[in-house]
């Protein structure tokens, strides 16, 4: 049996082998915060490879279950990014998703779930460096959420 | 591939908002409620317009008069014409603001074509209630618009002898005169047509559920303040009184550029046959723009699974644009209602998926069990 060359592997196996373990899960709508040549081919943010993000068509089809699938699964926060608010394509997609997080419309985001480890934010598509700068102050905060966690334990 | 619609709205749109962003905050940007701020106006027209009502004679020989009285005389006179002067021009201005932002960011075509549509009847008919408006006050200007407003109806081929007979209030022979009655006619067209904006409004309102028709109160105070500051800066005067022949063409003066734009072009000589093909071209040029561009989603609509709705309505509530009926049921099911989507309505755009706790509706360009799922795979590879 020949070893097969790493190489040869690399391109297949990418998100493992160069990118580290997603972090942070991003639901974010195509009309607000332009990603375009911000995400390498495994969908991980350029700037933040530990951030994986999901495009989806506004920030209104985006379902509580969805970020509390991905805390149960593994990722340390998770965040929807929609437009601003009032200027939302479809008139109530980014309003809707914030009251469900709020737990002020069904299907409401779980109780239990903990809400340092989400969030949201309303940005429009020429907003990206706004974008970056929210990220990186997201991970601070789920880095200290982390730390609170594994002291409590 | 990039549309000249997509591009506006990068280029000019978004970084424009970015920066009113920055001064009002997005709870109260104007741009966010320019279809909001119109109606507004709409509230100071009406009653400043009653107040003015109250005095105003439509007659030849004292409306002259009555304009002066409002203007010098009468208690909060001038106040309410400077408002109701001003509001106008603020309502066309948000409107004008309205049309070409929801043009430039896409939102006027396919599953938004009859507010599109009604929205151009609108601009249309505010465009005429408000050149009668300019009409009425019947001092040298007035007339002037007046006389300029007959002879391009009569330039209208084969009917504007009838046309210019009809405005006039006169008989339709073509060598109809300003009467008591065209003074008349100009009234009810002033106070008649915004009516018929009503009933056009809630056309406009009719596939858009919850539609955003007040603007925040902070706004609000800010606009009317605005309005009133104005006012009192620069309060309206009256212009000279006309001659006693009123069908006479009187010497160039300027005009309102929002409304009486085709009659300064009519001042400054133009052809009238010009004058009526630009001023058509700008509704019927508006009409046409929606379909010169390729459909987003042709034949993309929410797709129900019979099996797994429930009944709930929260798809139905949550549908911005009154897509979704709740039926009764009759096909066995444990259920009372299911949802259906009406395909010439549905925009596509997921909101009901976000609605749905049961995997019972989804879009076709992004079903939420394949978002879970690519949830589950990206987090499970490590």
């Amino acid at each position: 049996m020949t070893a097969t060359p790493a190489s040869d592997l690399a391109p297949a196996d990418s998100s493992t082998e160069q990118n580290p373990p997603i972090r942070i899960i991003g639901l974010v709508c195509e009309r607000s915060v332009e990603l375009e040549n911000r995400l390498n081919n495994d969908d991980r943010l350029l700037d933040d490879p530990s951030v994986k993000i999901i495009t989806v068509p506004c920030s209104g089809i985006i379902q509580p279950i969805m970020m509390e699938t991905s805390l149960k699964k593994g990722a340390k926060g998770c965040f929807a990014t929609g437009c601003r608010m009032g200027d939302c394509h479809y008139r109530e997609g980014n309003k809707f998703l914030q009251e469900r997080l709020l737990g002020k419309r069904m299907p409401k985001l779980k109780p239990s779930v903990n809400k340092h480890r989400i969030e949201a934010y309303w940005l429009s598509a020429v907003e990206y460096d706004e974008f970056r700068d929210l990220i990186e102050s997201f991970q601070a905060t789920v880095d200290r959420v982390d730390a609170d966690d594994a002291a409590a334990s | 591939m990039t549309t000249y619609v997509e591009a506006i709205q990068k280029h000019v749109v978004l970084p424009l908002e970015k920066a009113t962003n920055r001064i009002f905050t997005q709870t109260y940007n104007p741009f966010y409620y320019h279809g909001a701020l119109p109606n507004l106006f709409l509230w100071v027209l009406f009653v400043s317009g009653l107040l003015l009502l109250v005095y105003y004679q439509a007659t030849l020989a004292t409306a002259y008069d009555s304009m002066k009285f409002i203007t010098y005389e009468a208690p909060f006179g001038n106040a309410m014409r400077s408002l109701h002067r001003y509001a106008a021009d603020g309502m066309m201005l948000f409107v004008l603001i309205h049309l070409f932002r929801v043009w430039f960011t896409d939102r006027f075509r396919e599953y938004r074509i009859l507010p599109w549509i009604t929205g151009v009847i609108l601009l249309t008919v505010m465009f005429v209630v408000g050149l009668t408006g300019y009409m009425l006050i019947w001092d040298a200007d007035a007339v002037a618009l007046t006389n300029i407003t007959v002879n391009l109806l009569h330039a209208v081929p084969v009917i504007g002898n009838g046309l210019a007979g009809f405005f006039l209030g006169a008989d339709l022979s073509g060598s109809a005169l300003i009467t008591d009655y065209t003074i008349t006619r100009i009234l009810v067209l002033h106070l008649g047509i915004p009516m018929f904006m009503m009933f056009m409004l809630w056309m406009h309102y009719l596939r858009i559920t919850r539609p955003v028709t007040n603007a925040p109160t902070g706004l609000v105070f800010l606009m009317l303040s605005g309005l009133a500051l104005f006012s009192a800066a620069f309060p309206v005067v009256l212009g000279e009184a006309a001659p006693p022949n009123f069908n006479v063409a009187l010497d160039p003066i300027t005009f309102d550029v929002l409304y009486a734009w085709p009659h300064q072009l009519g001042v400054a000589g133009w052809d009238p046959a010009l004058i009526w093909l630009l001023t058509l071209a700008v509704p019927v040029g508006l009409l046409i723009v929606p379909y010169l561009q390729k459909k987003a989603m042709r034949g993309q609509f929410a797709q129900v699974s019979k099996d797994n709705c429930t009944g709930c309505s929260l798809c139905y509530a949550d549908c911005p644009y009154e897509a979704i009926t709740m039926v009764e049921r009759n096909d066995g099911s444990r259920f009372k209602k299911l949802s259906i989507v009406d395909p010439a309505r549905c925009a596509n755009c997921g909101l009901c998926v976000g609605a749905c706790a049961f995997k019972a509706i989804d879009i076709p360009r992004c079903d939420s069990k394949d978002v879970l799922a690519e949830i589950e795979l990206a987090l499970a590879n490590q």
